[in-house]
């Protein structure tokens, strides 16, 4: 897989926070876990399994190692089959080509098989392959996007002072809990998780984290090879305010979006990485290299300090 | 694309061109304009049942129970052509229904919502089959009452939560001469029905089944809730048979609405327990209490035991189920051990897909590997060459065989069963499990929850899997 979240434990969790309920679920390989601050127990917990819910669900669908998955269908398409799939394996699928785009081809769900040869028919919730030999690997975009639809199942519940991450590598910040102006995190050096290289303390924000331990290594897509001296990066983006039910479905889904691009951001030039901050309102990044620490962007509205 | 035609490096152009879309939009406005053109569905010209032959009848239906169930039902659904959703029935309007009606509209369909599946009955008259996933305590009469209104039927298991209800609705099926299916989706399982087709029956590779185990264990999760904007009416709840909403979320758990897990999750593979040893039980001894959950919302055992005694053409059998719901290790399966070899099979397509293991004084599988009915051991045993006339040839240990079922699935895991009843529908298959076959697995699996109350072994009369 070229990227990331698998290996991106580096979003520091919130310290001790009075008042917090934590809930915790083993899914895609990994932990993902709810905070929230609300008054019933009981209730928080629902909210919360809820949500890991469509975690499970979403796994079932975007699985490449399940025989029945959607994206193993997918992958076993051959030239001029169509497969119908989920609505939410086909919404991943849009926003991975879209990244794709958007990056050029550093952010790559089929790692160089060639994404362009399916056609996603979002009117018949269909996947087109008009090539045989497309495979695809949601791995570097699932579980932001899973982390997104847990934050809107949260919202649902009216569980609005919560947060939700998955394996800490992909995670989504609501409203803080009442006392504080942001969930407080870290981002530290994943060769050293004992070296913070930044604190924050964020709202309505999503975070996504991507970074190779000793002897691991991220691919890239473009080119097969590995990618060297870049060791890990942040991406993190502001969550806009929900939009009228008559204009969209949902929100957009800036947690997949993070995701995606902090695989991006361990191949993309620097130079590249400083005009997607400057361009893209409410981008900031960090990549860490052998060098040391680099930040990009500024963004205002999530009030986070260093 | 050949690894040759790759690019060698990181095109920096591409990346640039992507970039300059977003000074106009910002990131928002570009993830946001990029999703929503695609929330936005285009006018095209597929619809749900384009993809279908132009011969393909198509088959209108209606969904009663539109919660977790039914969700999965309509998920498999959606990949058979064929099919047109004319109406959608769930109380609990304001969630259930709802998204329910939103997400067959997105796959162009145009259903009707109801509350009341009377209404539903009265109005839709084009109804070809209703798929029913509510309650267990309501099964028999929402199913008799489809029946009668001349309506096929799928019915999710336990088909009822009394041997009366589900007794009435074979009655129904027979006086109406409908097709009433039972949601036992793995017997159309393709792994399922091969190793019963060709490994049980054709090459009777495990020999005499003398005992089998299965289970299915899950971790301990919080009651199911319900947004609080949600919450139905208490007048709504009372008149469909539900005393809160506590209940209406969680009756799997409650006496007079379900059967606890022995029924939920039980049931599925105490049905192929009968099913692939050829035979009914003859007694059934349980022991299981509520030894975790509050008994006050969980008034069925949360673990049990259960023995059952089979007399089968081969001989006497003894089959062992548990199920528990405060660890989930190991997760489901059904282990069928004969003296000359045993099947190890789930449903899921990860964990124990099917593994097979060969008794070492069993006759040779070779015919039955080289016909694909299982696969190729790991290691093939170090035979030695026949015309050097040696008995063995002599090299590192070898492990004994494993083999596996050359079947997967590709599809949802209910899918095969729903398109085995609408096949029979158009008149094109029998159904895999028929009311008076699943009638056999209720009185089966019922019976568990009445040993476990009688503290002693309970005897089944050949009489009492007759309707």
């Amino acid at each position: 897989m070229n990227g990331g979240g698998a290996e991106g434990v580096y979003v520091g969790q919130p310290g001790d926070l009075r008042g917090v309920r934590r809930f915790s679920h083993e899914a895609m390989a990994t932990v993902y876990e709810v905070y929230a601050v609300h008054d019933d127990r009981q209730y928080a917990a629902q909210a919360a399994h809820a949500s890991f819910d469509l975690v499970d669900r979403l796994e079932r669908e975007l699985s490449r190692f399940l025989p029945n998955s959607d994206v193993t269908r997918i992958n076993h398409l051959a030239a001029g089959e169509r497969t119908r799939v989920a609505r939410s394996t086909l919404e991943c699928l849009a926003i991975a080509r879209d990244m794709f785009d958007l990056t050029g081809g550093a952010f790559d769900v089929s790692i160089g098989t060639g994404l362009a040869s399916l056609d996603l028919d979002p009117d018949d919730s269909t996947v087109h392959a008009t090539a045989s030999g497309v495979q695809i690997d949601l791995g570097g975009i699932g579980k932001g996007y899973a982390v997104d639809l847990m934050a809107d199942t949260l919202e649902e519940w009216d569980v609005p002072l919560s947060l939700a991450h998955g394996g800490f590598s992909s995670l989504l910040a609501l409203d803080p809990p009442a006392d504080r102006d942001g969930w407080p995190l870290t981002l530290s050096d994943p060769g050293d998780p004992s070296r913070v290289l930044a604190q924050m303390s964020v709202r309505q924000t999503a975070l996504g984290a991507s970074g190779v331990r000793k002897r691991d290594h991220i691919v890239d897509p473009r080119t097969g090879a590995p990618v060297r001296g870049r060791r890990a990066a942040w991406v993190a983006l502001n969550r806009p305010p929900a939009a009228p039910a008559d204009v969209a479905e949902s929100r957009p889904r800036m947690a997949a979006v993070a995701d995606a691009l902090t695989t991006a951001c361990m191949l993309m030039h620097v130079d590249d990485i400083d005009a997607l901050c400057r361009n893209g309102d409410g981008v900031e990044a960090w990549i860490l290299e052998e060098t040391g620490l680099l930040h990009f962007g500024e963004r205002t509205e999530s009030r986070h300090g260093q | 694309m050949g690894s040759n035609d790759r690019p060698k490096t990181l095109d920096r152009r591409e990346v640039l061109k992507g970039l300059s879309t977003l000074p106009a939009l910002g990131l928002f406005g570009y993830a946001w304009q990029k999703q929503r053109a695609y929330q936005q569905a285009r006018v095209a010209e597929a619809t749900a049942t384009a993809q279908a032959p132009a011969d393909l009848q198509v088959i209108n239906i209606a969904l009663i129970g539109a919660g977790a169930q039914g969700q999965v039902l309509t998920d498999a659904m959606l990949r058979i052509p064929g099919l047109r959703f004319r109406a959608v029935c769930d109380i609990w309007t304001e969630y259930n229904q709802k998204r329910m009606v939103n997400s067959l509209k997105r796959f162009k369909h145009e259903p009707n919502a109801y509350e009341d599946y009377r209404e539903m009955l009265d109005k839709e008259k084009e109804l070809d089959a209703v798929v029913i996933a509510t309650p267990d305590f309501w099964h028999a009469q929402h199913a008799i009452d489809c029946l009668k209104a001349g309506t096929h039927v799928y019915c999710e298991k336990e088909m009822s939560n009394t041997l009366e209800g589900a007794r009435k609705m074979v009655a129904a099926q027979r006086e109406t001469g409908k097709l009433l299916q039972i949601g036992h989706q793995r017997r159309s399982n393709p792994r399922y029905l091969h190793c019963y087709d060709k490994i049980l029956k054709q090459a009777q590779m495990l020999g005499r089944i003398v005992t089998v185990y299965g289970q299915w264990n899950r971790g301990v999760t919080p009651d199911l809730g319900a947004p609080d904007r949600y919450v139905i009416p208490q007048e709504r709840l009372t008149q469909y048979g539900f005393k809160d909403m506590h209940q209406f979320r969680n009756w799997r758990w409650y006496k007079g609405k379900g059967g606890g897990p022995i029924v939920d999750l039980g049931s599925h593979q105490i049905d192929i327990y009968s099913w692939y040893l050829g035979a009914n039980p003859s007694h059934v001894m349980a022991s299981g209490g509520n030894l975790y959950y509050d008994p006050k919302t969980h008034e069925w055992y949360d673990t049990v035991m259960a023995v059952y005694d089979y007399d089968t053409a081969l001989g006497p059998a003894k089959a062992y189920y548990t199920t528990q719901t405060t660890n989930g290790s190991q997760g489901y399966f059904e282990n069928f051990m004969g003296d000359q070899g045993t099947l190890l099979i789930s449903e899921s397509e990860v964990n124990y897909a099917g593994q097979l293991y060969r008794d070492p004084n069993a006759p040779a599988w070779d015919e039955w590997i080289q016909k694909g009915y299982v696969s190729a051991p790991k290691e093939q045993e170090a035979k030695a060459k026949s015309e050097s006339g040696a008995i063995a040839d002599v090299r590192e240990s070898v492990a004994p065989d494993q083999h596996t079922v050359p079947v997967t699935l590709r599809d949802p895991y209910h899918q095969p069963h729903l398109q085995n009843f609408f096949d029979a529908v158009r008149g094109k298959a029998t159904l895999n499990c028929p009311a008076e076959e699943a009638f056999q697995t209720a009185v089966a699996v019922l019976k568990v929850n009445d040993a476990i109350e009688a503290k002693m072994p309970l005897a089944f009369k050949p009489e009492d899997f007759k309707v």
